[in-house]
This record gives C-alpha cells, structure tokens and sequence, in this order.
C-alpha cells in the first residue's frame, strides 16, 4: 500500500458531496452521486455488509476487474462468532464475495494470529464460510519468509515495519475488523486491527508508545474501505474475551479508518463508559497525523437497515 | 512377498506417526505399535506397580508369538524393516564374515532384557533405552520428523517465485510449521549407530541387541509355523551364510528362538530342503526353547538390573522431585509414576499442537531423560488441544476431555516484578493479559498505574502470558509448579472445584477492577510514599481504562 490512494479520492468526494443533493438511501445510486461518508446499517451481519458496500457506492468503487485484494478481518483467535473477539465469517464471506462480483482476481484473507494457526483458521469460521468461493484464499501467515520491511517516512515513534508482503503487493487492501475492547489501546477496531499484518508486535508493547506506533502504522497501511462489524462489541475483556458482549447489530462501512472506528466508538459502552472517538489515544494520534476524521458530527452519516 | 509385508508395515507405522496430531479422532490409536509392544507395557506395569490398560494390547503380539512365532521381527517390526531396506544399500559391497563371539554376542539381548526388567521391578524405567518400537518412534520424532518439515518447506520456498509469478495462491502460501526439538542430534545418533553396526552382522542390532526380540524369542519356539530341513542336507552351509539372524545350526539345525521365520534359508538351499510347515504339535521333544544364557548369567543381569535401578534412585533428584517440578504436559501422572511410567516414544512431543512439548536432558536426572516437559518461553500448551494423553500408549499422560485437561492446571504464572516492563518502567504494556485465555491477569491501580498481577486461582499454567512476554531474554512472568495438579485418577474437575479454582473466568472482570478504582491502594500509597509527586497522574489513569483519553 503505497501513501497516498485512498485520501485523494475521498477528499474529492467529500468536495463533491458538499455541493451535491442528498441521495434516497436504498436506492441505486447513479455513477459520480455523492456517497455518504459512512453507511451505518443495521441488521444481520451478511446483509447489513453487503449493504453497507453499497451504500458507499458499491465494491466496484473499491476494486478494477483483474485486481488483487486483501482483506484483513480479525480471526487471530481461537474462538467463533459468540465471543465477539474476531470478525463474524458472514461479515468476512459477503465482502470477499462482493470483490469477486466486482472483478477481483483474487482475494487473500489475512491475519498473524496470536494462537496456533490451525485452530485460529478451524474455530474463527471464515476458512469454513468462504471454502466455496473460488480464488479466495484464508490465510495465515506466521513465518517470518511472508514479510517485508518498509520504511515509515511519516512515523514518529516507527521508522521501519515488517509487513505481510501479500499486503505490500496488492493494490487493495479492505480492513475488516471487529468491534472490541482493548486493554492496552482502548479500543481495537480498523487502525488497531491493521497490527495484525505487522511481524513484531512485541515491539508496540515493549518498545513504543503503542497508541503512537499504531498512528505511525496507519500512515503505511491504508485501507481503501473499512468495514467494521460491530453486530456484536465485546465491551471488556477484549481483544481475545471473554468479556460482555453487547448487540448494536451494525455494521459500519467507509473509506476514513479513522471516521469508521470513531463512530464505532459510538456504538457502544466501552467499559462500562461511554466514550467519544477522539478520547481514544491512537484515533486522535491518527487523526492529527492527517489520516482522518475523528470528530464525525460534520459527516454524511447514512443510516439504513437492511 | 516379505519385504512387501515389511513394507506396507513400515508405512502404516509411518502413517500413523504422520496423522498424530491435535486433530486425532478419538477413536483412532495412533500408538499401536507402541502399544502391541509387549516389553514396553510389561516394563510400564513393572516400574510403575499398576495395571495399564493399553499395555494389554501386548498380549496379542505374546499370543500372536506363542501361536505363530517369531514372525514380528521379520514381517511387522518397522525398525527391522528399515535396517532390512538399508542393508544391500549401504553394506552391498561389504564383505561380512561370521562373527567369532556370535554365541556369546546372542545373549546380550537377553542381559539388556534381564537389566532392563529388573531395574523396572526395582522402580526404574529403562528399557526405553534399546526397545526398538520406542526408539524409532523416537528418532522419527526429533531426529527425521523436523529436517523432513525443513526440506519440505526448502521444495516450496524454491517453487515459490514461480508459484508467486503463476498465482498458484495455494502453494505460494503453503509453509509449514518447522517442528524443532532438543537432543535430535543424539537421538539421531544412536539410530545411526544401530544402521552402523549392520557393518559387522546384517540385522546385527536384531540378533545380538534387541530387548524385544529377546522377549518374543523366548515364546517364538512355541510357534507352530517352524522350520524343517530334509533329511538329505549336505550340510553346504549356504543356508547359514544366509540367514540373517544366525538361526540356521550346524547340520539343517534351528535355533528355534532365534527364527524369525523370514524364510532367506528357503530362498538360499539349493536343493529345496527347507520349509516351513504348520506343526500341529507343540515343540517336539528334546528341542530347547531355552537361551543359551548361563544361570550365572541371568544371575548376573538380574543383580545388575536391581541394583542400577536402585542406584538410579539413590540421587538427590528422587527427594527433590516434589520440590524442583518441571512443568510436565496436563494429565501427566504424579511425577515419581509418570518417571516409571512414561517410555519415551516422544509421540506427545510429535503430535503437540504448539511444540512446547520438549524432551528432557538432564533436569530430572538419568531417570527423566527424553521425558517430555513444557518449554513455556517457546510456546505455550493450547487450551483447545488434548493430544498428548491420546497419543500416550502407556498413559503416563492421562487421556483427557477437553474440559476435564483444561483443569489438570500446570503451575501458577508468577509476576516477576522487577523485569516488568510496567512495574518496572511504568510502560503501557499488557500483553499478558492480552494473550491470557483465563483471563487470570487483572490490572490493580498502584502508585498511579495499572499494573499487573496474577489471580492464582484462575490461573491453569498454560503459559500464553510466558511465552508472548516483550522482556528480551527471560520472561517477566513465568510459570512456576506452584498448585500443579497431577492426579492417578480421578477427575481435574472436581480437584479443581474442590480446590476453589475457576478456569472459567468471569466476564465482568475489567469492569470489576474499574468500579474499585484501586480503592484498597490509595491509602497504603500516602502511607509508603511520602511525597505526592505521581498522584496528580493518577486520577485521569484511574478513572479510565487504559488507552482512553
């Protein structure tokens, strides 16, 4: 992922919504409307997904015909859809599907996992949920041989990172995390979750700021669409759980990491507390470095339920 | 049609060790051979005073033995099959003659199968050392199992610019786990060794050394499948250059106990004399079934034997065993049986999920060699994987439920504080309760920071928060033996209800810890320190969990 896709358009974008009528939700919108910021949609995680998509003006926006994509939901657990500390596998299966409709060569689904592979992939369900889908390959990668160090030109507390080099290769990348507390971070969702296609996670702990490093990494690691699922928020105990799981059954779509795990913020009580997007450290860390919007009462929010 | 037999065994043998894994079903023994193995069950039930179940299993190989003969050395026995294999490849142009101690050099199978058998009544599990079933499973767990994963992994790696170039996703993205594992040089070693001394005898490791082979030699005249030569033997001798265990005497003799019914001899006579017909009787009169070893001998071995399995006791290693625990997998017996008990097969350290499973060298002394342990720095023991009781032919590890192994707790994590980052360094760092799937970390405001501790009840030792832990070197949390349950039977679940242990955490744990506020800290804080200068940090910490603003 090199610096700076993904912000050009969204800026235009955002210029061209200023000026534009707003568009009925649920309708099909014609080419170059202006889509909303973030689709918030409610209901069940494969549809609300997949409407989500659409609403930012559907996956062909995101990913050419012939492109290569990544996804990188959160399966570094051990643990299916109940505990709430990876992402739903209908979340994960209608992104990679609707990739494949939009002309996708391919599409790897990524993480490092913090537990054995093997059970990670078997007990997460996106291995089982997307054995169907042709060129969609489930993934982990836990040998230092897939990995690549980058330089971070931007980093503060990071100057150089060992990524995935799947990552590095595709032209896509789409975050799709789920929605949990954290006890190091706060909260982890889109920014926090791109950790996961990073080698030494040690190092944010030991060495760094974490809430810093994390900033520095979303300089490198753009996603051009997050799709959070926050069908179910594991409120504490997070990121592995078990914690409190509570239901917003959301699932929050847009193409600002930042916006997207701001109102995600929004969504639930986290702790047992009530928070905002800029009172979580690494959002605001990552919203001064000009990677996006962590106060979202200024934007197009479109709320739908599918 | 031998080697075929010898083949297909050596490859369900293979097989079998290859599908041990976490993902066994239950109903498949993978063990089997370790099981059929009736030295390593009779040495088990000897050393460790207490029937086993699997070891059972061996009297089918004894009966099979006692009806048949000794067909296994020859036909099953996968360590015979591969010295058999690498014989005419390694030694083809070897010129071997036949060996002047012969006689003498038959009976050491007997004195290592008297020492061993007497040093396991004595208490002290030996046989490990020579039994053929053991050893091989052995040296294909640390010797051949982690250089094949490499090489195979070597293959990908080379295919993968092309497979990357193609967008063969599949092999681009295929990687193995590369297995590693102490002491696979010398377990290698002495399986080198044996093949080697193929150099002297062919099968010299059978006939002259193999504690098994002696134990089946002793029921295998009995069998009624025995060798007959026709009254017309010239007596060439061919038949003796032949045979590849020295049975073939003088004069169209057998020694009885020695075939293993290979039938080289048939192949070798000239004339067609030789046959193997089923005798409806039992051995016919004046034919010995006896070794040739001397009452003196035996007397000899069997001394021996008690006495090194007394001598091997008599270290401080026995008195220290309650007090110097290592950490051994879940389900393994109380540390004195599982010593007598495990058989060092290595098959728990091949089929563990995460290879933590490690073999011990010397920290519980000649008695515990090869026995498995955790290494915790390295990996930790996976709460979703029960496989190393499954595997387990003489169940020095106990065959577990998940459930009943996620309470068979391990040791207790135990803070070393002064390697903390955040004790230490007052760094953001939790990593350990990150990673801890009990949920057994809880945070306690002290001095203004959040800091670690370990809720020892909660704790099962499985050692996610020892491995993960940042600290460069030694781990700032380690897992200790401290409140270990090791039971002979009975259930870990009532132990661990009795004992008020909960390996089911509470959810509502952080909420828990954030309602307190380190209510109980503060005033011993004003107490111990007396100036204020870290308080003003502490109300925005205290107050939110960490990484809010």
């Amino acid at each position: 992922m090199s610096d700076s896709h993904g912000m050009t358009r969204r800026d235009l974008l955002r210029g061209a919504a200023a000026g534009l009528a707003l568009s009925v939700p649920g309708l099909p919108r014609p080419a170059g409307a202006a889509e909303p910021d973030l689709a918030v949609i409610s209901g069940d995680p494969a549809a609300a997904a997949r409407k989500a998509v659409e609403a930012l003006g559907g996956m062909s926006r995101f990913v050419r015909k012939g492109q290569r994509v990544v996804l990188k939901p959160n399966m570094s657990f051990a643990s299916g859809p109940d505990r709430a500390s990876n992402t739903h596998p209908a979340v994960v299966y209608a992104v990679a599907q609707m990739c494949l409709e939009a002309g996708a060569e391919q599409v790897m689904i990524l993480d490092n996992p913090l537990q054995s592979a093997e059970l990670c992939l078997r007990r997460a369900g996106v291995s089982d949920a997307c054995k169907n889908l042709k060129n969609v390959y489930v993934r982990m990668f836990t040998d230092h041989k897939f990995f690549r160090e980058i330089r971070v030109p931007q980093g503060k507390v990071l100057d150089r990172v060992e990524v995935i080099k799947e990552v590095l290769d595709s032209p896509v990348l789409i975050s799709l995390p789920q929605a949990k507390s954290h006890s190091a971070t706060g909260i982890s969702m889109g920014v926090k979750g791109l950790m996961g296609l990073i080698w030494d996670r040690g190092s944010f702990h030991s060495k760094h700021n974490i809430n810093q490093a994390l900033a520095d990494l979303a300089t490198v690691l753009r996603p051009k669409l997050t799709v959070l699922d926050a069908t179910r928020a594991l409120t504490t105990g997070g990121p592995g759980g078990p914690g409190e799981i509570i239901k917003p059954n959301l699932v929050i779509a847009g193409t600002d990491p930042i916006a997207v795990d701001s109102f995600g913020v929004s969504v639930a009580p986290w702790y047992g507390q009530q928070f905002k997007g800029r009172q979580v450290e690494h959002l605001l860390a990552a919203s001064q470095r000009g990677l996006g919007t962590v106060d979202i009462e200024q934007l197009n929010i479109l709320r739908a339920t599918a | 049609m031998r080697a075929a037999v010898q083949a297909l065994s050596l490859l369900l043998f293979t097989l079998l060790f290859a599908l041990a894994n976490y993902r066994l079903p239950d109903w498949l023994p993978v063990d089997i051979y370790l099981r059929l193995d009736p030295l390593l069950g009779l040495s088990a039930v000897l050393a460790g005073r207490a029937l086993i179940a699997r070891a059972l299993w061996g009297l089918v190989l004894i009966g099979a033995t006692i009806l048949i003969g000794r067909f296994f050395c020859a036909y099953v026995c996968p360590l015979g099959a591969i010295l058999d294999f690498l014989d005419p490849v390694l030694f083809r142009r070897t010129k071997r003659r036949r060996l002047e101690a012969d006689a003498k050099l038959r009976n050491v199978k007997y004195v290592t199968l008297i020492l061993f058998s007497a040093a396991a009544l004595a208490g002290t599990s030996l046989v490990y050392l020579l039994d053929p079933i053991s050893l091989l499973t052995r040296t294909y767990t640390f010797g051949l199992f982690p250089p094949f994963v490499g090489v195979v992994n070597l293959l990908l790696d080379t295919v993968r610019p092309l497979a990357e170039a193609m967008r063969w996703m599949t092999v681009a993205t295929m990687s193995y786990r590369q297995p590693v594992y102490y002491m696979s040089v010398i377990t290698l070693l002495i399986f080198a060794g044996i093949v080697a001394l193929g150099r002297l005898a062919p099968r010299f490791w059978c006939r002259y050394l193999c504690p098994l082979g002696a134990l089946l030699s002793l029921f295998s005249p009995l069998g009624r499948l025995r060798r007959t030569v026709g009254p017309e033997c010239p007596a060439c001798g061919l038949c003796q250059d032949a045979c590849p265990m020295g049975a073939a005497e003088d004069e169209g003799g057998t020694r009885p106990g020695e075939c293993i019914q290979c039938r080289t001899c048939v192949a070798a006579c000239p004339q067609d004399l030789i046959a193997f017909p089923a005798s409806p009787r039992l051995l016919p009169a004046g034919e010995s079934s006896r070794p040739d070893l001397s009452r003196r001998g035996f007397l000899y071995s069997m001394a021996g034997g008690v006495g090194l399995g007394f001598l091997v006791e008599q270290s401080p290693f026995a008195p220290l065993r309650d007090k110097q625990q290592l950490i051994r997998p879940p389900g393994a017996l109380p540390e004195g049986e599982f010593l007598t008990t495990c058989i060092r097969c290595g098959e728990c350290m091949k089929s563990c999920l995460t290879n933590t499973l490690q073999p011990s060298l010397w920290e519980a002394g000649l008695a515990g060699l090869w026995t498995p342990k955790l290494e915790l720095r390295f990996a930790a023991c996976e709460q979703e994987c029960n496989v190393c009781g499954k595997v387990c032919p003489t169940q020095a590890i106990r065959s577990l439920s998940l459930e009943e192994k996620t309470h068979a707790k391990l040791g207790t994590a135990v803070l070393r504080k002064e390697m903390c980052l955040v004790w230490a360094q007052d760094k953001l760092c939790l990593i350990c309760d990150e990673i801890c799937p009990y949920d057994a970390i809880v945070f306690r405001t002290i001095e203004g920071y959040r800091r670690p501790a370990v809720v020892s009840s909660r704790c099962n030792g499985c050692g996610y928060c020892e491995q993960r832990c940042p600290v460069e070197g030694e781990s700032a949390i380690v897992i200790a033996p401290i409140g270990q349950i090791r039971l002979r039977t009975g259930s870990y679940v009532a132990e661990a209800k009795k004992l008020q242990l909960d390996f089911k955490p509470n959810p509502g744990d952080d909420q828990f810890i954030l309602k307190n506020e380190g209510l109980r800290v503060e005033p011993e804080n004003k107490d111990t320190k007396g100036q204020s200068a870290k308080p003003p940090a502490a109300p925005s910490a205290t107050k939110k969990p960490k990484g809010f603003l």
